[in-house]
C-alpha cells in the first residue's frame, strides 16, 4: 500500500508543478523521476529490478531496438527511449529545414499557387497544416504558418485570427493520423509496437474523414471573417517565395533529407528500421549536410521537451511499478460492465477532456499501460484501445487554448503580432468542430471495429 | 547642445491621482504621456485592432488558464504586456523624452540612464473621494473598487518585476499625495526632477 500512496503522491506533485509553471517542466518531472528512483524504488520497495527496468537502458543495447519494427518489446515499462531518439532526430531534421527557409518558402509558394485569393489561402493552408503534422511535430508546422499567416492577413487585410485557429485544429487533427505527428502517438506507436502504416490506416482514415467535415465547418464558420475586407490584390507586389530561401544547395538537401525521412517512416513496416534508428539516421545526416552548422543545430534542439520525457517515463514507471496502472485499468473494466463500445468511449471521451486542459503527453504515456492492461482483461483488442485513446487525446486538445502544444505556441504567435486570442474566442470557434470530430471517431470506431 | 534623455515612470494607487500628477509633469517638461493611449499608438503603427488589444492593459495573467510551450504563452494579457514594454523600449531606444503611467516601466526602462521612476500613493479616504466622483459610486463600492484595481496592479506588476509594486526601495521617490494636494505633490516632484536633471 504504502509504494502505492508514494507513486500517487509523486505524479501528483508532478502534474501539479507542470500545470503551475512556477519551475521549469522539464526540472520537475527529471526531479520527480528521481525521487521515484530514490524514495519508492530505492528505500520504499528496496528493487534494483524495478529501477533497471524503469531506466530500460539495457534496450539500447539489444538489436530490436534498432532493428526490428514492430517490436513491443519493454516498450511501455520506464523510460521509451524510442520515442526520445526520435523526437530528437526529427527535431534536429527540422531545425536544417527551417534554416535553409524550407517552411517560409513552402508557405508563401502555396499563397502564390493560389494567386493570393483569401478562401483558398485559407483551405490550402488548414489542407498543409494538417499534411506537414502528419510528419513533423506540430510546433513547428503552427510556428511557421501562423508568422506566414499573420504576414499575408497583413498584405492581404484580411483577420489572421480565423485562419490561425483553422490551422491550429487541422495541425492537432494532421498529427493524429501518423505515429510521427503528434508525441502521444509516438508514445502509443512505440510503446505497443505498431508502425507507420498501422496508424494511417486505422487512425488516418478517422482523420481524413474529419478533415473533410472540418474544411467544411470552417468554411461556413469564418468565410464572412475572411472576405469582410477583401480588396484586389497586385500579386507583382507580393513577396517572392525564392528569396525566404537562405542556402540553394542546403535547401535540396534538407528537402531530400525530409523526403528520405518520409520514405524511411512510410516504408519501416517492412525495411525493419525501426523509428529510433530512422530518428538517429536522419539526425545525423541533417548535422552532416549543415557542416559547420551543426552546432547551431544542436543547440536549437529542444533537450528541455526531451528530458521532460525521460523524467516523466521514469514518474510513470512508479505507477506501473506499483501496479496503480491496472487499479484504473481494473476501475473502467468494472464501470463499463466489459461492454467494448462503452470502453472505447470511456477511453476515447476521458482522454479528450482530460486533454483539453492537461499536457496530452504525459496522460497519454499513463495510459498506455492501462489500456494494455484493459486489452488482457476486459477481452478488447488492443489495437482498437490505442486508436481511440490517439484519437481521445490528439482531438481533445484542440479544444482549449492550453491543450496541446499547436494551440499555446499558435495563439502565442498571433498575440505576439498583435492579435490576441481570448479562450472565449478560442473555444466559440474550436469546441464545436472538437465534439463533431470525435463523435465521428467514436462512431468509426464502433462500427469499424466492433 | 542636444537635450538629455528624460523618462519620467509613474506609479500609482488607484484614486491616489497619480494620473493626474503625470499629466502635470508631462505639461511642466512639455513631454508626451504614455498611459492607455499606448494602445492606441502601438495599434496605428502596427495597423491592429484597437478594442482587441485595450481590454488587456494593465491585466494581470491568467495563470490557470495559461500555458508556456517553449518560450511561448497563450495568455493575451501577457502576449500584450510584453507589447506595451516592447513599445516603451522602442522609444525609449530611440532617445525619446516620456512620462509613463504604470505598466511595469520602472523596471522595464531601468537600464534607461535618463530615468526617474516616481510612486503617488494617498490615504484610503482621499482615494475614495477620487473614485467616488470620477466613478459615481458611492463610498463603499469605492472603496471595493481601489481595493481590487490595487490587487490587480500589483499582480500584473510583481509577474513581470523583479521589485515589487509600491515597494519605496524600487521607486527613486514615493510620495503620498494626500499630503500637500496634488498640484503641490507634482511641484515637488518636479522640483525633485529638476535636482537631478539640473533641467
Amino acid at each position: 500500500m504504502l509504494p502505492q500512496v508514494i507513486a500517487v503522491a509523486i505524479f501528483i506533485i508532478m502534474f501539479g508543478l507542470v500545470i503551475t509553471e512556477k519551475i521549469e517542466r522539464h526540472i520537475v518531472t527529471l526531479f520527480c523521476g528521481l525521487l521515484t528512483i530514490v524514495v519508492l524504488f530505492g528505500l520504499c520497495m528496496r528493487s534494483t529490478d524495478a529501477i533497471m527496468q524503469t531506466l530500460n537502458v539495457r534496450t539500447l543495447f539489444t538489436p530490436e531496438f534498432w532493428y526490428n519494427a514492430g517490436s513491443s518489446e519493454d516498450g511501455s515499462t520506464g523510460i521509451n527511449w524510442a520515442t526520445i531518439l526520435f523526437i530528437a532526430g526529427m527535431m534536429i531534421m527540422v531545425e536544417g529545414m527551417a534554416l535553409v527557409g524550407f517552411f517560409r518558402w513552402l508557405c508563401m509558394s502555396i499563397a502564390r499557387l493560389v494567386k493570393y485569393k483569401t478562401i483558398p489561402v485559407f483551405i490550402t493552408f488548414m489542407l498543409m497544416s494538417a499534411i506537414l503534422s502528419m510528419f513533423i511535430d506540430c510546433i513547428t508546422v503552427i510556428l511557421f504558418l501562423a508568422a506566414v499567416t499573420v504576414e499575408l492577413g497583413r498584405l492581404l487585410k484580411f483577420n489572421p485570427v480565423p485562419m490561425i485557429l483553422s490551422e491550429i485544429f487541422c495541425a492537432n487533427l494532421g498529427g493524429a493520423a501518423t505515429m510521427c505527428g503528434d508525441p502521444p502517438n509516438i508514445i502509443i506507436g512505440t510503446s505497443l509496437g505498431y508502425t507507420f502504416a498501422d496508424f494511417v490506416v486505422n487512425t488516418g482514415v478517422i482523420v481524413l474523414v474529419a478533415l473533410i467535415l472540418v474544411v467544411v465547418y470552417f468554411y461556413f464558420f469564418f468565410r464572412k471573417e475572411l472576405t469582410a475586407n477583401n480588396s484586389d490584390i497586385d500579386i507583382a507586389n507580393m513577396p517572392d517565395p525564392k528569396k525566404v530561401i537562405t542556402n540553394k544547395k542546403g535547401f535540396i538537401i534538407h528537402t531530400l533529407i525530409f523526403f528520405l525521412a518520409v520514405a524511411l517512416l512510410v516504408t519501416h513496416a517492412m525495411t525493419g528500421l525501426t523509428v529510433a534508428f530512422i530518428g538517429v539516421f536522419i539526425a545525423l545526416l541533417t548535422l552532416i549536410a549543415a557542416g559547420k552548422k551543426a552546432p547551431t543545430l544542436i543547440a536549437k534542439a529542444d533537450y528541455k521537451t526531451l528530458l521532460f520525457f525521460i523524467g516523466l517515463f521514469v514518474v510513470v514507471g512508479g505507477l506501473e511499478q506499483t501496479g496503480i496502472l491496472e487499479i484504473i485499468s481494473a476501475f473502467i473494466g468494472k464501470i463499463s460492465g466489459g461492454n467494448p463500445r462503452l470502453i472505447v468511449a470511456i477511453i476515447i471521451w476521458i482522454s479528450a477532456v482530460a486533454s483539453a486542459f492537461i499536457d496530452n503527453i504525459p496522460f497519454a504515456a499513463t495510459m498506455v499501460p492501462v489500456i494494455k492492461s484493459l486489452a488482457e482483461t476486459e477481452n478488447v483488442s488492443l489495437a482498437v484501445l490505442a486508436w481511440a485513446l490517439s484519437m481521445g487525446t490528439d482531438i481533445g486538445g484542440n479544444a482549449t487554448p492550453i491543450g496541446a502544444s499547436a494551440n499555446v505556441v499558435g495563439t502565442s504567435v498571433a498575440a505576439k503580432k498583435g492579435y490576441p486570442i481570448s479562450w472565449r474566442r478560442y473555444c466559440v470557434s474550436l469546441v464545436p468542430p472538437t465534439i463533431m470530430v470525435l463523435v465521428a471517431a467514436t462512431l468509426m470506431i464502433w462500427f469499424r471495429y466492433l | 547642445m542636444e537635450k538629455k534623455q528624460l523618462i519620467i515612470s509613474v506609479g500609482r494607487e488607484y484614486g491616489s491621482g497619480g494620473h493626474y500628477i503625470a499629466n502635470k509633469l508631462a505639461e511642466i517638461f512639455s513631454l508626451p504621456v504614455y498611459d492607455s493611449n499606448l494602445m492606441s499608438d502601438l495599434a496605428s503603427e502596427n495597423n491592429l485592432y484597437l478594442h482587441k488589444l485595450s481590454k488587456y492593459d494593465e491585466v494581470p495573467k491568467k495563470h490557470l488558464l495559461s500555458r508556456t510551450v517553449c518560450g511561448y504563452s497563450n495568455s493575451p494579457e501577457e502576449n500584450v504586456a510584453n507589447l506595451q514594454f516592447n513599445f516603451l523600449r522602442k522609444k525609449a531606444s530611440e532617445g525619446k523624452s516620456f512620462v509613463v503611467v504604470g505598466r511595469c516601466s520602472e523596471d522595464v526602462l531601468s537600464e534607461f540612464k535618463g530615468l526617474i521612476t516616481i510612486f503617488v500613493l494617498a490615504d484610503m479616504k482621499d482615494k475614495i473621494n477620487v473614485v467616488r466622483k470620477n466613478e459615481n459610486v458611492s463610498a463603499s463600492v469605492a472603496e471595493v473598487l481601489i481595493k481590487q484595481m490595487d490587487k490587480n496592479r500589483k499582480t500584473y506588476h510583481n509577474y513581470y518585476c523583479k521589485g515589487k509594486w509600491g515597494d519605496s526601495r524600487n521607486y527613486d521617490l514615493s510620495i503620498n499625495s494626500s499630503k500637500l494636494g496634488l498640484d503641490a505633490t507634482a511641484e515637488f516632484i518636479a522640483d525633485y526632477i529638476r535636482k537631478r536633471t539640473d533641467n
